[in-house]
């Protein structure tokens, strides 16, 4: 098995470019999420992003807020009970961000197609709302007859719409443990990071923790990410930060409040790149920027039972370190 | 008075909850509809959410996400949005989904993605307001055997017609819905802040079936943005017993319900 561990830094600047149709998993408002990815890319300052995702997450009310995107193919913009995201609502209320809406589960579908290699995708999800008859994409056309078309069942004459696939050039997925190949294992709900992962041209893997093959071996029935779709992973622990990982972390009430409330404003934006993104280099200075005993209360939460039976096979920071020596990105990596 | 309007709204809904009734929830105020009545009158309802997470009961409060730890820490399965969307609700097998509405209209139709002023401000796009949009909200609304709407009851949030229809309740009214292959039967009641709203069965538009103690027909006609008409024998709604209370406050441990 091919060693893929990357460093945060190289795997944004390899991986990621201006324009781009990026996804990120599980695209969660609460929990799992690529939220340190889309930090660095934050840093690295891209632009342009059209970004697919399935709902709205710290790192979309992020993009938005900074500016990272222009377009946006969600199903919820909110942040569940921490209430509606700052940044998402000041951009496409001003217009900066156009935001097209789907649901849950046309999401998920558009990137089953995708992963199938399904020209578009039949439903009954979506169609008679406004989500099929409205566009963001094209909001002068009403009612818009081309965002889910209706087609017609050849076998019964009846009417169903025609999802278009979702399919991104790059997704950013976070995941509980990964060996050093992109065998993943998700704890907690999986969302749609099963078809995302096969959906996308490339996929990075941002993981709370790097396991033994030999935990792969034990678990094969759990690995809903397999190596041979994965093109490089980030180790990362507390990289959905603030956001939880379910088994590892609780989500950061504060700092879930304290981020939205700063992304309200540009000014609040700035500062909170400020404060949270050009403030660390390495993920020691990232742990000592949450707080180390903010990040043990939040290691200790109602779920920790769950990652018990991998515990084992957790590589620890310095064989984390050793392995990334070993990586195939080894030779170009610097720094971070 | 000893509980709030919300608590009365939240035992209302519950009521509407069979035992054995395989139901999905959303965040906040549904959910904690959904486990007051499995708590209280219905042990054999199945309760999922749309995040794939199943058998869960919330640990530590009330969930802040239907994927957070408070309801991860319990579960009998983890699954995805496609099984509890798809292969659960759009397929007709969910009975009962409990759905918000931030603006609603006549026929049950539902907008939680936004506010415009006009249609000029449609036709440019960007909304006065920005909402959170569907999540799985639309696909409930369409497959799910009977859904139950919360909404808070305030004349600009019932409408004669949403500004966007994020989940499609009977449309036009009538037979609309056969338009379309949804498996599910519609919204079946509006439970707000003030009393019960049913949908009439042939023209389905939603009339006044109960208020609550402490509101009436009066207030729930001058909260309401269209001629509301009341059912015969409209009825007021039992406030809630002790054990109801009781049971719905070990389920609210933070007290979000109790908030005036």
């Amino acid at each position: 098995m091919v060693n893929k561990l990357i460093s945060l830094h190289k795997a944004v600047e390899q991986y990621t470019h201006d324009g781009m149709i990026y996804a990120s998993g599980a695209g969660l408002p609460v929990g799992s999420e690529s939220v340190v990815f889309g930090r660095e890319m934050v840093r690295q300052q891209r632009k342009h992003i059209h970004y697919l995702t399935h709902c709205c997450s710290q790192q979309v009310n992020l993009f938005c807020a900074a500016g990272i995107c222009d377009k946006v193919e969600a199903a919820f913009s909110g942040l569940e009970v921490y209430g509606f995201a700052n940044g998402v609502r000041r951009a496409v209320e001003s217009g900066r961000v156009v935001w097209e809406d789907w649901s849950n589960l046309s999401m998920s579908l558009r990137f089953l197609g995708a992963a199938l290699g399904w020209p578009f995708v039949p439903t009954t999800a979506n169609i008679g709302s406004d989500i099929q008859s409205r566009s963001a994409f094209q909001p002068d056309v009403f009612p818009c007859k081309t965002k889910i078309p209706e087609i017609t069942d050849p076998f019964t004459g009846k009417i169903y719409g025609a999802l278009p696939v979702a399919k991104p050039e790059l997704a950013a997925i976070h995941v509980t443990m990964s060996d050093v190949a992109g065998n993943a294992l998700l704890l907690g709900t999986e969302w749609s990071r099963f078809e995302l992962a096969r959906a996308a041209q490339k996929v990075v893997l941002q993981a709370d923790y790097i396991v033994d093959a030999a935990c792969i071996r034990q678990y094969p029935n759990l690995v809903r990410i397999p190596e041979v779709i994965v093109d490089a992973v980030v180790p990362w622990q507390l990289g959905a930060w603030p956001q939880c990982s379910v088994g590892v972390y609780d989500s950061d009430e504060e700092h879930m409040n304290e981020m939205n409330r700063l992304l309200a404003s540009d000014e609040g934006c700035a500062k909170y790149i400020e404060e949270y993104i050009h403030s660390w280099q390495t993920h020691d200075d990232f742990i000592s920027l949450i707080g180390q005993a903010k990040t043990e209360g939040l290691l200790n939460n109602v779920t920790s039972h769950l990652l018990d039976p991998y515990r084992q096979w957790i590589k620890s920071d310095d064989e984390v370190a050793a392995l990334m020596n070993e990586s195939v990105f080894a030779k170009e990596s610097v720094g971070r | 008075m000893n509980y709030t309007k919300q608590e009365m709204m939240a035992i209302a809904t519950g009521r509407e909850i069979g035992d054995g009734d395989l139901c999905i929830f959303g965040v906040g105020l549904s959910m904690l509809a959904g486990y007051f009545a499995i708590a209280h009158h219905a042990p054999n309802a199945r309760a999922l959410t749309e995040g794939g997470i199943y058998g869960s009961t919330p640990v530590g409060g009330l969930p802040w996400g239907i994927e957070d730890n408070r309801i991860s820490a319990n579960a009998t399965c983890f699954t995805g949005a496609i099984d509890a969307l798809g292969f659960l609700v759009a397929s007709g097998r969910c009975d009962l989904g409990i759905i918000g509405a931030a603006q609603i209209d006549k026929f049950g139709n539902v907008n939680t993605t936004g506010f415009w002023d006009d249609q000029e401000q449609l036709r440019r796009g960007a909304p006065k307001v920005r909402l959170n949009g569907s999540g799985g909200a639309n696909e409930i609304g369409g497959g799910c055997k009977r859904v139950v709407i919360m909404a808070a009851h305030e004349k600009k949030r019932f409408t004669e017609k949403v500004d966007y229809i994020t989940t499609p309740g009977y449309l036009e009214g009538g037979n609309a819905r056969e338009r379309y292959q949804f498996v599910g039967g519609g919204p079946v009641a509006i439970i707000t802040t003030l009393g019960i709203l049913r949908p009439e069965p042939l023209t389905k538009e939603f009339l006044l079936d109960s208020y609550f103690p402490f509101s009436g027909i009066e207030e729930m006609k001058q909260q309401t943005g269209w001629n509301l008409k009341i059912f015969p024998g409209a009825k007021v709604v039992p406030e809630p017993s002790a054990r109801e209370l009781e049971i719905l406050r070990a389920i609210d441990v933070t007290g979000m319900l109790r908030k005036k």
